[in-house]
């Protein structure tokens, strides 16, 4: 197609504010996808996707529209991840594009990641089209919300899009909009090819395909390329576009959205912000990789065992085949004198990690246990050694320990004015420090922080979002490696040592948390059949103690009538009860105990 | 039972069909205790008259299955409320029992009865149907107990019954408690336990409270109204009626249950003989709506519904609702688990003459773990839970599974 009707664009929104449902409609709307086949949210189609209401991965799909001109145009909607954990897929997915439609909730106004997100979209020069949602519901405030978004980008009132994705409408007016507003790509085909990759996923068939915009030049089928930051030369097996399944053709030109197969066997090798050119042999190799490219790197870490010893092969199989689609899992072999057998992963965040369990769990039917969440490290030791950990277990003795520094936060929390303090006092419990603040209007405000993202990913969404009521937002980024006074605090159960319970925190807080987390351990654990003390050491020192009373009393007292199978049932599902927990020494730990420091509450 | 040698060999053979045991569910009550989660209906007693004819006709069916009559040393009233079904369809039951198998001469004929439902002449008429054992329902010598409980009744009314149950004759008779109750405490049990002893029944049945989903109590629980019920508060209890029954003369037997000594090293001859035959997995007939039967290898229960139950009868259908055979596995595990309810517990040489195997093997990794565990002891001849072991037997029995 004629490159000036070619419009290449995404859709950004904070959680929830409609982004699937409206590209349902412009599906739907041009013909794409008839309306009788429409699965809802035809673009998410994971169903972990469709339960948390957010989209995992990005995709593209091509759409024709004759619009009013009487023109017909090829529209590459690319749909962006929806959570701050993907914030740099975000960013490949908008270097791909030309405009970006900026959906707003009527009822919720503008939140962080609609900022973070807009923010994004205007370093990479987008033309914003701003569609103000969900008008049709009775809680919307349109004409407060429309004024907010016009302050935010400076643009008269009339130009906000009022829509309702859910009933339809407003459809044809975003679709005129984005042919009218968004430039055509300005691309140049006689460049040597250059090629950005904003998404990968795994094919059984087609190996690894890569999708693609194609920047500069042609990327025929059949020909050799080469992928710019590893140097690694592949085969164009097939290309073609998403309509939105994909649909093989001869070439992709400069401007255009698409995919390239390459029966690659793992999407490490195909990285997101790469850049793909011909290989030597086939042509003139670009010179420049295009900007933006970062190796995928995870943040956030923790150790998954199987409950059953013998289902680890089991858990390194579902590994393997997750990480044919996910670039920035990683895991390795660990083990753990309490759980045995299992691996250290590694995730761009927490969202990252409850979606890989879940997959674990519910595709692959393992039953696992997970420690808690922890960051990586950077230890140097008295030795002159430096060394990263990201297992609390393996943090060295303090006394060979120089100095220890952990991956702080920049974070940026919007809230209602009233809730300021709520907040204040919640950040700077988790050793956040203070940044600045700005108002959005006079009823809200930007608060920015930078915090340990050790802090950060212990239950703080949630203890943010219940001291404002829900209100607030949050958004957040990796701002650099901090020194920081930190020691390892270890858990006794019935005293021996719990690695996969040791947890690094500040000195200033170890007190505190120790107590707590052994108080939390107590409510977890089931009474067993002697007295079980839990102490919280640093070193040898123990610093908090509780104990778990034996039990006294598990009796079914009475066998009435003869219902023997009844009572038999109760006590199958006892000892079933007892085959998901984990036996320590004598102890029998719940998998919830694993996690209970995320839910230690910030009473200290 | 009279037998000095009788706890040594308490398992029957199994190719020897022994006496059967007989129950009978009778649905109906007054009010609903707050605590209770049985099939058992207020408001129903309409269906009394058509009822007892279901029962009495699923009897004389059952009895007809078999060639020969089968022998039947106990029949059991429970419910329910057994003592408010009017004393006429009780004796219908009986007779369809007398017809349909041949009851001994000495078989234990029990009735539940509630305080406040039953008079003078019910307990005469009953006695002389041939009736011999009573068990009262008083679950607490406490009135406010009663009320939280909403149990209908009251102290006096408990001690009238037992008065009036004397009075006519009944010389073996069982009263019921429950322990653990929420507010309840330590010096309520014991207050409740003195002026039980003090009335010196034959046999005394204490039910450690657990809460059951769907009840009233629970609801009340859930709602904040009552505390939940504390597990060592009610071990505290047990042990408190374990040093009181045993001093005032009472044998323990089963994890709930008491009897009276008579002499000094026998089983005493007042433990429910209808009961034993459950903890020796022995076989059973059930009638009545949702009554559980165990025979020739097979357990099975009725439907729960007693309209349905009479429905079922009047259309001459079966009132079975569902089976499950009892696999070898099984059948030695139950019979681990419930054998283990008596104090007399398994021994060892009884349970391998049933099943050809040595119990000690087969559970061998299980004995010695809740033998190191302090639940169970070991002699040459037995296992048998320890007193702790009878609070935890849970504990013991979930290991025994197959």
């Amino acid at each position: 197609m004629d490159q000036s009707r070619i419009r290449n664009l995404c859709i950004i929104a904070h959680i929830d504010h409609g982004k699937s449902t409206l590209t349902d409609r412009l599906l739907e709307f041009t013909g794409t996808v008839a309306k009788r086949e429409m699965v809802e949210q035809v673009m998410d189609q994971m169903d972990l996707e469709r339960e948390k209401g957010i989209t995992i991965k990005a995709k593209a799909v091509r759409m024709l529209y004759r619009a009013h001109d009487g023109v017909e145009y090829e529209l590459n909607l690319i749909d962006t991840p929806g959570h701050v954990d993907f914030t740099y897929e975000v960013s490949r997915a908008l270097a791909a594009c030309e405009g970006a439609i900026l959906v707003v909730d009527a009822t919720q106004g503008i939140e962080a990641q609609t900022l973070a997100n807009l923010y994004l979209a205007l370093e990479h020069n987008l033309t914003i089209i701003p569609v103000l949602n969900k008008i049709d519901l009775a809680s919307a405030r349109p004409d407060e919300v429309s004024d907010e978004m016009a302050k935010l980008l400076n643009a008269p009132n009339e130009q906000i899009i009022r829509a309702s994705a859910k009933e339809g409408t407003g459809t044809e007016q975003i679709l005129e909009a984005i042919v009218t507003q968004i430039p055509p790509p300005a691309a140049n085909t006689a460049l040597p090819l250059r090629a950005l990759i904003f998404d990968s996923k795994y094919d059984a068939y087609k190996g690894v395909v890569a999708y693609v915009r194609v920047v500069d030049g042609e990327l025929p089928r059949n020909q050799k390329l080469k992928l710019m930051s590893s140097g690694l030369e592949i085969d164009a097996l097939e290309v073609g576009v998403f309509r939105p399944k994909m649909v093989a053709g001869e070439s992709l030109s400069a401007g255009e959205v698409g995919y390239v197969a390459t029966g690659l066997k793992s999407v490490r090798d195909i990285q997101v912000g790469d850049t793909i050119t011909h290989a030597a042999s086939a042509g003139a190799p670009a010179v420049e990789p295009l900007p933006g490219f970062r190796p995928a790197k995870p943040m956030v870490f923790a150790g998954f065992y199987p409950v059953e010893t013998n289902d680890y092969p089991l858990l390194r199989d579902a590994l393997d085949k997750l990480k044919l689609n996910d670039a920035s899992l990683t895991y390795d072999p660990e083990t753990s004198a309490a759980l045995g057998f299992g691996f250290r992963c590694g995730f761009l965040g927490l969202l990252h990690l409850e979606i890989v369990q879940e997959r674990l769990e519910r595709e692959y039917d393992l039953n696992l246990i997970a420690t808690a969440p922890s960051v990586e490290y950077h230890v140097l030791k008295t030795s002159g050694d430096l060394i990263t950990v990201d297992n609390p277990a393996e943090m060295p003795d303090g006394a060979e320990i120089a100095e220890i520094e952990e991956p702080w936060m920049r974070i940026q929390v919007f809230t209602p004015k009233e809730y300021i303090g709520a907040v204040m006092d919640l950040v700077v419990a988790r050793r956040g420090a203070f940044d600045k603040m700005e108002y959005l209007d006079e009823a809200r405000v930007m608060l920015s922080y930078v915090m340990p993202l050790s802090e950060l990913i212990v239950d703080f969404y949630d203890q943010l979002k219940s001291r404002t009521r829900g209100y607030a937002s949050l958004d957040y980024t990796f701002a650099d490696y901090r020194v920081s006074d930190l020691v390892r605090l270890n858990i006794l159960v019935n005293e021996e040592a719990v690695d996969a319970l040791s947890m690094i925190v500040h000195k200033d807080y170890a007190y505190a948390r120790g107590a707590a987390l052994c108080k939390k351990l107590k409510e977890v654990i089931p009474q067993q059949l002697f007295p079980v003390p839990i102490q919280a050491a640093i070193g040898g020192h123990i610093i908090a103690r509780e104990t778990i009373r034996a039990i006294r009393k598990d009796v079914l007292a009475k066998c009435y009538g003869g219902d023997i199978t009844r009572k038999r049932k109760l006590l199958e599902k006892q000892k079933a009860g007892k085959k998901r927990m984990k036996r320590f020494g004598n102890v029998e730990i719940p998998q919830d105990a694993f996690m209970a420091v995320l839910k230690l509450g910030d009473e200290e | 039972m009279t037998s000095a040698h009788s706890w040594t060999l308490p398992l029957a053979p199994r190719d020897v069909t022994p006496a059967v045991a007989l129950f009978v569910f009778i649905p109906f009550c007054k009010i609903k205790c707050t605590y209770c989660d049985f099939n058992a209906y207020a408001n129903l007693s309409r269906a009394m008259m058509p009822y007892a004819d279901a029962v009495a006709r699923e009897i004389e069916i059952a009895g007809a299955r078999h060639a020969s009559p089968l022998p039947a040393k106990t029949i059991y009233f429970g419910g329910g409320t057994p003592s408010l079904v009017p004393v006429a369809h009780v004796e219908k039951i009986l007779r369809a029992c007398h017809r349909a198998f041949v009851v001994a001469g000495n078989a234990e004929i029990t009735l539940e009865a509630n305080p406040g439902t039953i008079d003078a002449d019910k307990l005469r008429a009953l006695r002389a149907l041939g009736v011999n054992r009573l068990c009262i329902g008083v679950q607490a010598f406490d009135d406010a107990v009663l009320r939280r409980l909403n149990r209908g009744h009251t102290v006096a009314d408990a001690l009238e019954t037992y008065d009036l149950a004397r009075r006519a004759g009944f010389d073996n008779v069982n009263l019921d408690f429950i322990y653990g109750l929420p507010l309840q405490t330590l010096d309520d049990w014991r207050a409740t336990l003195e002026r039980a002893c003090a009335l010196a029944p034959e046999h005394l049945s204490l039910y450690a409270l657990k809460v059951e989903g769907g009840t009233g109590l629970e609801h009340q629980i859930k709602r904040g109204k009552y505390p939940a019920p504390d597990d060592d508060v009610a071990a505290d209890m047990n042990d408190l009626a374990e040093e009181m029954l045993g001093a005032a003369g009472y044998a323990q037997y089963e994890i709930s249950n008491w009897a009276r000594r008579v002499g000094a090293r026998h089983a005493s001859p007042l433990q429910s003989r209808h009961n034993l035959t459950y903890w020796r997995t022995e076989p059973y007939l059930g009638f009545g709506a949702g009554a559980h039967s165990c025979f020739g290898g097979e357990r099975y229960w009725n439907v729960l519904s007693p309209l349905e139950y009479i429905q079922r009868a009047e259309r001459g259908e079966s009132a079975v609702a569902g089976s499950e055979p009892i696999s070898r596995e099984l059948e030695m595990a139950e019979t681990m688990i419930l054998g283990l309810r008596l104090n007399e517990g398994i021994a060892f040489d009884a349970f391998a003459a049933r099943y050809g195997e040595d119990a000690r093997e087969k559970y061998a990794a299980q004995l010695r773990e809740v033998n190191a565990l302090g639940l169970v002891e070991m002699s040459e001849e037995c296992v048998r839970l320890t007193p702790r072991g009878r609070l935890l037997s849970n504990e013991v029995f979930w290991r025994l599974l197959p």
